[in-house]
């Protein structure tokens, strides 16, 4: 591992090509950044001769909004993007952690899916064209500016989780849908017992919130008072008259599932969602590591039983995020130092690959995290990656070593 | 020797090779076609791989096949080879309707799918037209849309992993849910050239709640398409939001009876689908909208066999224009939709100095034109003032920032189009995707990539 010697913020797609392909050319390699949101994710760089930096690479392109699809330069920052479409009822579900710092290439490289997901789908499901810096500097579009297009193979959506190993996304073209006009959330410590009861409820509920969390741990980071099994926030979105009939039936599945008192906000709503959000990729400096895993809805509650148990046994102080809806468990293992977190972190990660070998390491400044499973288990097709990844990046100038399997 | 090989590993009954099954399987709904040196219908992953190896041996590409509805000549055999049949591969695996998520074979038709979950409260949101016969190793070959991609998307969208025989003959899987490169979406829509479905995971919704379909008559295609910009722009999103001319309502009604109005310029069929509060509430927009932008009628659909009848009507409008003349050429391009109205005019316009009749039956919602062209294919001159047409419809799209196929794919019609909005250097980006999964150019060649650049040439050195 080498530190990045030069950082570069390229002012156009054609410097930007220019330099990848110079670098490619010299066996220079370079380490791809965005806003920086999520640099726990990955792999640290096998080398990095040159950092680039694409945050001067910002805009918007949209005709109409009747349009319903836009596009933006890749180093446009997320909540940039939501205030200019908010301003025309339109919307585009990403829900990237730290908004105001995301930029959209860094968002859509990493595969970020979000806690919304399930009700509007995730960022593969909204982006139709891009333009990519291949790592010897061709510049390369695909798709268009059109809800529809199979004009040849879907590149932009192999270029979605790609962590920018394959080339250096400059523009992305996507998809909007309209802003939903109300957004309301609850909020309820969990009595002891409950929680399996209430996010059972959660699942079931036939107007489905936008997203629900039982929560454990990250206090001060996520609103709402703690209860013996943690607090549950579900956000609920859509048309007023939608969200009162939700209303009700929330709160009565709450009822039933024994979870007494709901602190209800409309204000404030949104931002409450987010805090819960930038949570996934909060650090304790270099005292913790974070996980997120994607088990089925069903097993969520189980695995993240399961995970708070093993780091328990390991002396670890644990804190959970069970999205209801989508399955997904956040778990931000931590200890009272970094010195502490790293003699046990590497053993706990094997124990946490026993049992389950499907997760991700999203967050952690801690210097062990490079021995860690970051991706999980390789997945299937990995020497076919491996393949495309040669034909793409031939001589691994593009974030080498980040990927799944040292991509 | 080919023959010989394949009933080898296949048996007697599964290889046929008899001039009318050749001639049979050369085609798809395009108009031209090609013969193939052997079809084969496999009935396991296993039967396909054997094939692929085969194949490989004798130096005969392989063309898959779903049900030859393509309007593009993608599943035409070109260069020959082997055209694989999934017929056999019609198995509904595993229904996880916990997980809302279903695996199947690619020999599976799109509407037994959502017949088959529907009574668990669940249905597969693509639907494209052909439904009814096209098959969904075939939809996901395409990408395949429809008349719902409005608010559900396309089949991408749908498609949760896959299981592949590449070109060498060797199985593996992708899921979308996995960390590394998204191999699923590369392969949706790569029309056979990267390798051959032969099992899938596909997402299921469920069944809505509520659902209303509403028909809006106007004097004008103009105004139509206004309308349907300003429902678009008033952040509203209907399921469907179809549009179709006189011409078409006309023929429908002769041939159905479906409830169109004919005495209108153009109709909106407008289907709004989820809780029964924002369907209400969206009705009631649409309406105002559309009488607003001049509509002459409004008609909602009382029940479930009106709703049936309109979309019934709406699916089979390429089939009904058999009464106006013996052969229809459709047309498949997307533009912005705020550009509906002078795209139409120009399709008005390209027809009218071609002299060719022209319907349009399309996905106003999404901007995706579906222009059917009327003529005899047996007049020469007929069949060149419709290639003029299309072609004339196709450089509009581009010139109003749109692309040459919504959803219909490039297949062997539209592949030199594609160097009218792609670059060379884009070209090759794609081409390098084959380079990993297909060397050797051997599943569908002569496919997507335009003639003029064979593959070794649309690779960068």
């Amino acid at each position: 591992m080498r530190a990045a010697q030069d950082c570069v913020v390229p002012a156009s797609e054609r410097e930007l090509a220019e330099l990848v392909g110079r670098c490619d050319a010299a066996g220079d390699k370079i380490a791809v950044r965005g806003g920086a949101t999520l640099s726990g994710m990955g792999f640290p760089a096998e080398r990095a001769d040159v950092t680039l930096i694409t945050t001067k690479l910002t805009g918007m392109m949209a005709n109409q909004a009747s349009d319903l699809v836009a596009g933006a330069l890749a180093g446009t920052v997320v909540s940039d993007i939501a205030v200019q479409l908010a301003r025309e009822g339109q919307f585009l579900p990403l829900d990237a952690p730290r908004p105001q710092y995301a930029t959209l290439g860094g968002t859509l490289a990493a595969g970020w899916r979000g806690p919304r997901r399930h009700r509007y789908g995730s960022s593969r499901d909204y982006f139709v064209g891009s333009t990519i810096v291949l790592a010897d500097g061709t510049i390369a579009r695909a798709g268009g500016m059109v809800s529809k297009n199979v004009a040849g193979y879907d590149m932009t959506r192999l270029y979605i989780g790609s962590f920018g190993t394959l080339g250096v996304l400059t523009r992305a073209n996507f998809k909007t849908i309209p802003l939903p006009p109300h957004a309301r959330l609850f909020l309820a410590p969990l009595p002891e017992g409950t929680r399996e009861r209430a996010c059972a409820q959660l699942a079931a509920l036939g107007i489905a919130p936008a997203a629900a969390f039982a929560v454990d741990g990250f206090t001060h980071a996520i609103d709402g008072d703690e209860g013996a099994e943690g607090r549950i926030l579900a956000l609920l979105e859509g048309s007023e008259a939608l969200v009162e009939r939700a209303t009700r039936e929330l709160r009565s599945a709450l009822g039933r599932a024994g979870v007494p008192e709901t602190h209800v906000m409309d204000a404030g709503a949104r931002e409450a969602f987010e805090r819960v959000v930038d949570a996934y990729v909060a650090t304790l400096g270099e005292r913790s590591i974070t996980y997120r895993l994607y088990p089925f809805p069903g097993e969520a509650n189980r695995c993240a039983s399961e995970l708070q148990e093993l780091a328990q046994r390991f002396g670890l102080r644990s804190e959970t995020i069970v999205d209801v809806m989508n399955g997904d468990v956040v778990l931000r293992v931590s200890d009272l130092d970094a010195h502490a977190l790293g003699s046990k972190i590497e053993s706990f990660d094997d124990a946490r690959h026993d049992v389950r070998p499907r997760a991700q390491v999203v967050a952690g400044d801690h210097p062990n995290r490079a021995f860690l499973r970051v991706w999980g288990a390789p997945p299937a097709a990995i020497e076919r990656m491996r393949a495309l990844k040669e034909r793409f990046d031939p001589r691994r100038t593009l974030n080498p070593g980040c990927f799944v399997g040292g991509i | 020797m080919l023959r010989e090989r394949l009933v080898e590993a296949l048996g007697e009954d599964a290889v046929k090779t008899a001039p009318e099954d050749l001639a049979v399987y050369g085609f798809d709904a395009y108009t031209e076609g090609g013969t193939p040196s052997a079809v084969v219908l496999p009935a396991s992953t296993r039967d396909v791989a054997a094939i692929v190896k085969i194949a490989r041996h004798c130096g005969e590409p392989i063309v898959a096949r779903g049900a030859g509805t393509g309007l593009c000549g993608g599943a035409v055999p070109v260069a020959g080879g082997i055209v694989l049949c999934f017929a056999r591969m019609n198995r509904l695996l595993e229904l996880d309707d916990r997980n809302r998520r279903v695996r199947v074979e690619p020999g599976v038709i799109n509407l037994d799918l959502s017949l088959a979950v529907g009574p668990r409260g669940l249905f597969y949101a693509p639907d494209p037209s052909s439904q009814r016969i096209s098959t969904l190793g075939g939809n996901i070959a395409t990408n395949a849309g429809g008349a719902h991609c409005l608010s559900y998307g396309t089949t991408v969208n749908h498609v949760l992993g896959l299981e592949i025989v590449d070109a060498a003959g060797d199985v593996f899987q992708t899921h979308v849910d996995e960390f590394g490169y998204d191999l699923t979406a590369a392969f949706v829509g790569s029309e056979g050239t990267l390798g051959i479905v032969t099992s899938a995971w596909l997402r299921l919704l469920a069944l809505p709640e509520s659902v209303n379909v509403a028909v809006a008559a106007f004097d004008d295609l103009d105004g139509a398409s206004q309308a349907v910009s300003a429902i678009l722009g008033a952040g509203i999103l209907p399921t469907a939001l179809e549009m179709m001319d006189a011409v078409i309502t006309r023929a429908v009604e002769a041939s159905f009876s479906a409830g169109y109005p004919t005495d209108a310029a153009a109709v909106l069929l407008v289907e709004s689908a989820g809780f029964a509060e924002d369907v209400g509430a969206a009705e009631a927009a649409i309406h105002a909208i559309a009488i607003e932008h001049g509509a002459k009628s409004w008609r909602s659909a009382r029940n479930q066999a009106e709703r049936d009848a309109l979309w019934a009507g709406r699916k089979s409008a390429a089939g009904a224009t058999g009464r106006i003349a013996p052969n229809y050429y459709t047309q498949d391009v997307c533009v912005p939709r705020s550009k509906l109205p002078q795209a139409l005019r120009a399709v008005e316009a390209a027809a009218a100095a071609n002299g060719i009749t022209v319907g349009n039956v399309f996905h106003a919602g999404d901007g995706n034109l579906h222009p059917l062209l009327m003529y005899d294919k047996r007049d020469r001159k007929q069949v060149a003032a419709v290639v003029e047409t299309g072609n004339e419809i196709l450089q509009t799209a581009i010139e109003l920032g749109g692309t040459i196929s919504g959803e219909h794919g490039i297949g062997w019609e539209k592949r030199d189009a594609m160097t009218r909005i792609y670059s060379t250097a884009d070209l090759a980006t794609m081409g390098r995707v084959r380079d990993v999964f297909d060397p050797v150019g051997a599943l569908n060649p002569e496919k997507i990539f335009p003639s003029g650049l064979r593959c070794a040439e649309v690779t960068p050195p």
